[in-house]
């Protein structure tokens, strides 16, 4: 018999390990959303804050990087596959326990992620802030994971592997490696070596983890939410083979017109653009799949969530293959156009399935439904919206600093005429912040308040009358 | 079980993604590995200074490099030399920088006094009126200086000790500058040239510069920033490639245009040979609004369209 303590904290029942994982997500999505949105304003009023350490700028930035990326994303992307692969496996999750138990090891690496960042304790590697004893867990949270997924799918009661499967495990092998990499934690290599495997991870991130994760989900979503079938079984495998292909060497066009090897950024720049070729063959079959269900989006609310996500994709796919040739980064790049791009996939694309993941997957989990439909009506509103205001003016914010550095106008000239699109900004910030909140308090409501309690009773009753 | 059928899947999956790594991460390990060049930036300044290298620390766990770039490149006007591949060598993390939200640091070193430095680290807006930079001022004073002493040394190995040339894509020691050079075929040191640009002066620029080139022009009386006085002695050490970078991008915040859009190649080539011809050993000051060029009343001149347009008209 397992003691009263093991229950409470790593517990057996089947569907808490992803439920705990997506409310962390939720909780630290708000701390880091919030920090992102301080450090907005603090671009237009920024004598804000005076003489707080933990409150300027910089550590804001570094927080609200790492909360929203490793707090936020990864964990919402965690839980919702601890759904997702025992649903497509037929069975249960591995180990609900070691799935808990990974759930605390992540909540402790976010809470001395927010204390260190926050004080300017970091390894000064953008995207690899946290410091060394944080990797090792971070690391260690992957490997349970991987164990975890790896051991429902040995276990799995179909034989065949839908696509889904496919991106989730790929992810779970990638992504480890690629963290260990580019942390760099024992080694300090060369400036410019530094720089390769620093954008050869932190372009990896996105592009073997956010990214496969991520469609991954879209292939699981679309299907479920429309009750239609895949379009093409062939080309999602097409999609599957080009991302793993292309995706991973591309990391040197964050860097092509520093003093780095021409063969490298050559093979980064190629890659780059054949990345054309997965992104339509997915998108492809998305969009065909949809085919005759648009109207679905009116009220099936996590389907507009996923349906807004792949769009933001196709746009987030057109945009960086176009960025990294050489002729228009030279223009573009070191402008706040690259920041509305980061945007544009972490938070238009990613941010967006999570969300909807989020919403299809807590009501299956806990058996309530959502407390109030309108809430999540002015949630998708205030982000969709917010999110666009912020992507127009980072990117016109982003054509006049490239135009500024290209023409030689001084930086003390354009840094003037680009305050109106902080202020922007960081209106977009309230919008997409005030969202998150209202998100979060309908999962209160739904989950914890005391009508949902007394619903839930009154379920229970039927269920056994 | 027999024959996994996914057991070819993971094995391409493996293998794919173990040559990527190869390649693109263990391979430049091996293939580049520059030798340090004098070029670089020096920490080991005078102890009195204060620790460059402790500044160095201090740069990076304040997030300075989140705005502020250290590499310069050819379309950078104005930051300094060029940065080579050797004098990152000692840079441990890299501060490249990803996003300029402020100037470029790479060359920043003994641009400004240390005081307005630190003046700037503690109240940005005091000393750059508009700025939006965050104020450091909780930094410990130890930090304050040793933070300073780091930007003070950034570039200090470029040192410049000429006049500033033009940059690098107009000079021979780029691809781009050799290929200017080798399409040249216009003699700038001949008179014959001077001769041809000086029609192409009288064209195009006499009426801001003035007809002798002493910046005064007619039109230079309504512009604020005043047109260049080309007689100035300062003006004999400036090269062709200077000249023709000058007349082809013009001056920003300024009247004067890209006449590289307007002129072509070899226009531009007999302007500078017209131009070098210019400086003076003594400056020709204009001092009175009576020493402007200025245009006698136009009687206007009665043409026949013939006359006007002697090339189309006429049938």
């Amino acid at each position: 018999m397992q003691s009263g303590f093991m229950d409470k904290f790593l517990s057996n029942e089947p569907g808490s390990a992803s439920r705990n994982f997506l409310i962390s997500a939720l909780w630290w999505s708000l701390w880091a959303m919030g920090a992102g949105l301080l450090a907005g304003i603090e671009f237009s009023a920024p004598d804000l804050i005076h003489n707080i350490p933990q409150l300027s700028m910089p550590h804001l930035r570094m927080w609200h990087v790492n909360g929203v990326a490793i707090g936020w994303l990864s964990m919402a992307y965690v839980g919702a596959i601890y759904y997702m692969v025992p649903s497509l496996c037929k069975n249960q999750l591995w180990s609900e326990r070691l799935g808990n138990f990974t759930m605390w090891a992540w909540n402790i690496v976010m809470v001395g992620a927010f204390a260190n960042l926050l004080n300017g304790n970091t390894e000064g590697r953008e995207y690899a802030e946290l410091p060394a004893l944080l990797d090792y867990m971070v690391v260690v949270a992957l490997i349970t994971i991987a164990i975890n997924v790896y051991g429902t799918v040995a276990t799995r009661k179909v034989k065949k592997l839908y696509v889904s499967l496919w991106y989730f495990l790929g992810s779970m092998f990638w992504f480890p490696l690629v963290y260990i990499i580019g942390q760099r934690t024992f080694v300090a290599l060369p400036g410019l070596n530094d720089g390769i495997v620093g954008w050869f991870y932190g372009h990896n991130i996105l592009g073997m983890w956010f990214t496969t994760m991520g469609v991954g989900m879209m292939y699981y979503l679309l299907p479920r939410l429309t009750k239609a079938p895949l379009y093409s079984h062939g080309l999602s495998m097409l999609g599957f083979w080009g991302i793993s292909l292309f995706y991973a060497p591309t990391g040197t066009h964050h860097i092509t017109q520093s003093p780095v090897p021409e063969w490298l950024k050559a093979i980064a720049i190629i890659s780059s653009v054949f990345l054309f070729v997965p992104v339509i063959t997915v998108l492809t079959n998305f969009f065909m799949t949809m085919k005759g269900k648009w109207g679905m989006v009116a009220t099936d609310l996590p389907l507009r969530f996923a349906v807004t996500s792949a769009g933001f994709y196709l746009i987030t796919c057109m945009q960086g293959p176009f960025q990294a040739t050489r002729w228009v980064n030279w223009y573009l790049h070191f402008s706040q156009w690259v920041v509305g791009h980061a945007h544009l996939a972490l938070l238009g694309t990613f941010s967006f399935i999570s969300t909807s993941a989020f919403y299809y997957v807590m009501p299956r989990l806990t058996g309530r439904p959502w407390y109030s439909e309108g809430l999540i009506r002015s949630h998708y509103w205030l982000k969709f919206l917010g999110f666009l205001l912020m992507m127009v003016s980072l990117t016109t914010a982003g054509l006049i600093q490239a135009a500024g550095w290209a023409f030689g106008v001084p930086v003390d000239q354009w840094s003037l005429q680009i305050r109106p699109y902080w202020f922007l900004r960081a209106i977009s910030g309230v919008m997409i912040v005030l969202g998150q909140f209202i998100f979060a308090y309908n999962v209160f409501k739904s989950l914890y308040s005391k009508e949902a309690k007394a619903q839930s009773a009154k379920v229970m009753e039927a269920v056994k009358a | 079980m027999n024959s996994n059928p996914y057991r070819v899947g993971s094995i391409a999956v493996f293998t794919t993604f173990i040559i990527i790594i190869f390649s693109t991460v263990f391979m430049p390990m091996v293939l580049f590995q520059p030798k340090p060049t004098d070029s670089r930036n020096h920490y080991d300044v005078e102890a009195s200074a204060g620790d460059a290298l402790r500044g160095r620390q201090i740069y990076v766990r304040e997030g300075c490099f989140y705005c502020h770039s250290q590499f310069t490149r050819l379309q950078d006007r104005g930051y300094g030399p060029l940065v080579k591949a050797g004098d990152f060598v000692y840079e441990a993390p890299h501060v490249l920088g990803t996003a300029r939200t402020g100037p470029d640091l790479t060359n920043e070193g003994n641009k400004f006094p240390a005081q307005w430095q630190k003046a700037h680290l503690i109240e940005p807006r005091s000393v750059k009126p508009g700025s939006i930079m965050p104020s450091f001022s909780y930094l410990s004073d130890r930090d304050m200086n040793d933070l300073v002493c780091y930007i003070q040394t950034l570039g200090n190995g470029r040192t410049v000790n000429a006049y500033v040339e033009a940059p690098d894509e107009y000079m021979p020691s780029t691809p781009s500058g050799q290929a200017l050079l080798a399409r040249r075929h216009v003699d700038t040191n001949s008179d014959a040239a001077a001769n041809a640009g000086r029609g192409i002066f009288t064209q195009n620029c006499a009426a801001c510069h003035g007809l002798e080139g002493w910046g005064n022009g007619p039109n230079s009386i309504s512009l604020e920033k005043k047109p260049a006085n080309f007689s100035r002695p300062f003006y004999k050490q400036y090269s062709d490639q200077m000249w023709f970078y000058r007349i082809s991008e013009g001056v920003a915040g300024t009247r004067m245009p890209r006449f590289g859009e307007i002129l072509t190649e070899e226009q531009r080539w007999y302007l500078v040979a017209y131009l070098k011809t210019l400086p003076q050993d003594k400056e020709v000051t204009i001092d009175s609004l009576a020493q402007l060029d200025k245009l006698t009343p136009t009687k206007l001149p009665v043409l026949t369209h013939q006359q006007w347009e002697p090339h189309s008209g006429g049938h």
